[in-house]
């Protein structure tokens, strides 16, 4: 073989290697998955605990080390951005309000955009159906910020972009997550920013 | 010159389809294995935090004290991890009230075999024991002819596993209870 032939060869298997692990590291921090649900910015991976999941999803989980929600035991959402689509930044003001789907119970989590949960002074990371005080429309207002306010303040880190996790235990719209209109979760309005 | 440029175009081509075909390999062959190689999936960080077949109580995630990310701070968690060499799994729970408690049942791989919520229980227990198919069959055999088994009987795909176990808070006062349902949850070797 002539050498300048073993170099060409080396090289494209070396570029090759170098370019597959980038695009899967890549696609695995960026969270590429292909069955997501979507209703508005709300993001939900109903098939996450199933044998059905998609490959991808499954290295990102393997990588993570969570354990995904059973259809059984409810439905997860996730919103990195708000209404208009810009991403959640902790230095605006938000408020989160609305109707939830039918569930026996839900909560609200605020986590930075890796779903850690942030350190506060309040020590609020979150609020459950049962300490939020309904309004007469079955609807309910929590306000993210990251200084205090009247009512369901929930603590967002002022540095940083957060993520809000709403989880829906034993709901019956887990088995139709894909029929959800964005209409019936709840509204992520950005208010001023500091 | 255009005509130069493109000759050498030409014969580059094949290389560097080449190199975007070894790309495409090494993409899907990392993405498809993954699962297998991770050092901290699921299992692995439960098999870390103590034995098997016995209730593991993980205290609530904090900021900086989570097992993985995307944890429910209003949710007390425990484990049980299991290896069915050892014999099957019976797991136990007494239910009272109406608070939010949910036993998921996983395979090594991380997948969720089954999944059942305080709402299953009959006459207010959970009574559920997984079985290896060969297992389950020499158990079926035993069993006597004209009564329905007690218990719900489950065929674990994977030799090794877990059951994640979720008790719901509904308000932080309650931290403590939710945390203490699971730890009254009875989880070991079947006649072990």
């Amino acid at each position: 073989m002539r050498p300048q032939l073993l170099v060409r060869i080396l090289l494209v298997l070396a570029i090759g290697a170098g370019l597959g692990f980038a695009t899967s590291w890549a696609a695995l921090r960026n969270g590429v998955a292909f069955d997501l649900v979507a209703a508005g910015p709300w993001v939900a991976a109903p098939r996450l605990a199933s044998r059905a999941r998609d490959p991808y999803a499954a290295a990102a989980l393997a990588r993570a080390g969570e354990t995904p929600f059973d259809l059984a035991e409810g439905l997860v959402f996730v919103a990195r951005a708000d209404a208009s689509g810009a991403k959640l930044d902790g230095a605006c003001v938000y408020r989160v309000k609305g109707p939830t789907p039918p569930a026996r119970f839900w909560t609200l989590t605020l986590t930075d955009q890796q779903g850690r949960l942030v350190e506060n002074e309040a020590r609020r990371y979150g609020f459950t159906s049962t300490e939020i005080v309904r309004e007469e429309t079955g609807g309910f207002e929590i306000v993210v910020a990251p200084t205090a306010r009247a009512g369901a303040w929930l603590p967002a880190p002022a540095d940083r972009r957060f993520a809000l996790t709403l989880r829906l235990y034993d709901t019956p719209s887990a088995a139709a997550a894909a029929t959800l209109q964005a209409d019936a979760l709840p509204q992520l309005l950005r208010e001023q920013c500091l | 010159m255009p005509v130069r440029r493109l000759a050498r175009l030409r014969a580059a081509a094949p290389w560097i389809a080449a190199t975007l075909m070894v790309a495409g390999i090494v993409h899907i062959a990392t993405i498809l294995i993954m699962p297998e190689v991770s050092p901290r999936d699921a299992f692995a960080r439960i098999e870390g935090l103590g034995p098997r077949a016995t209730v593991i109580p993980i205290a609530p995630a904090r900021p900086g004290r989570e097992l993985s990310t995307f944890n429910d701070p209003a949710a007390a968690i425990a484990v049980c991890r299991y290896d069915l060499a050892d014999g099957p799994l019976r797991l136990g729970a007494q239910i009272a009230g109406d608070e939010f408690v949910s036993f998921s049942f996983h395979t090594r791989d991380n997948v969720a075999f089954y999944a059942m919520t305080d709402r299953a229980a009959l006459r207010g227990a959970i009574d559920v024991v997984v079985y290896t198919q060969d297992q389950l069959d020499s158990a079926e055999a035993q069993d006597p002819e004209d009564s329905a088994p007690a218990d719900r009987r489950l065929v674990s795909p994977t030799r090794e596993g877990f059951v994640y176990m979720r008790s719901l808070a509904s308000t932080p006062g309650q931290a403590e209870e939710a945390a203490a349902r699971l730890r009254a949850v009875l989880c070991g070797v079947e006649g072990g």
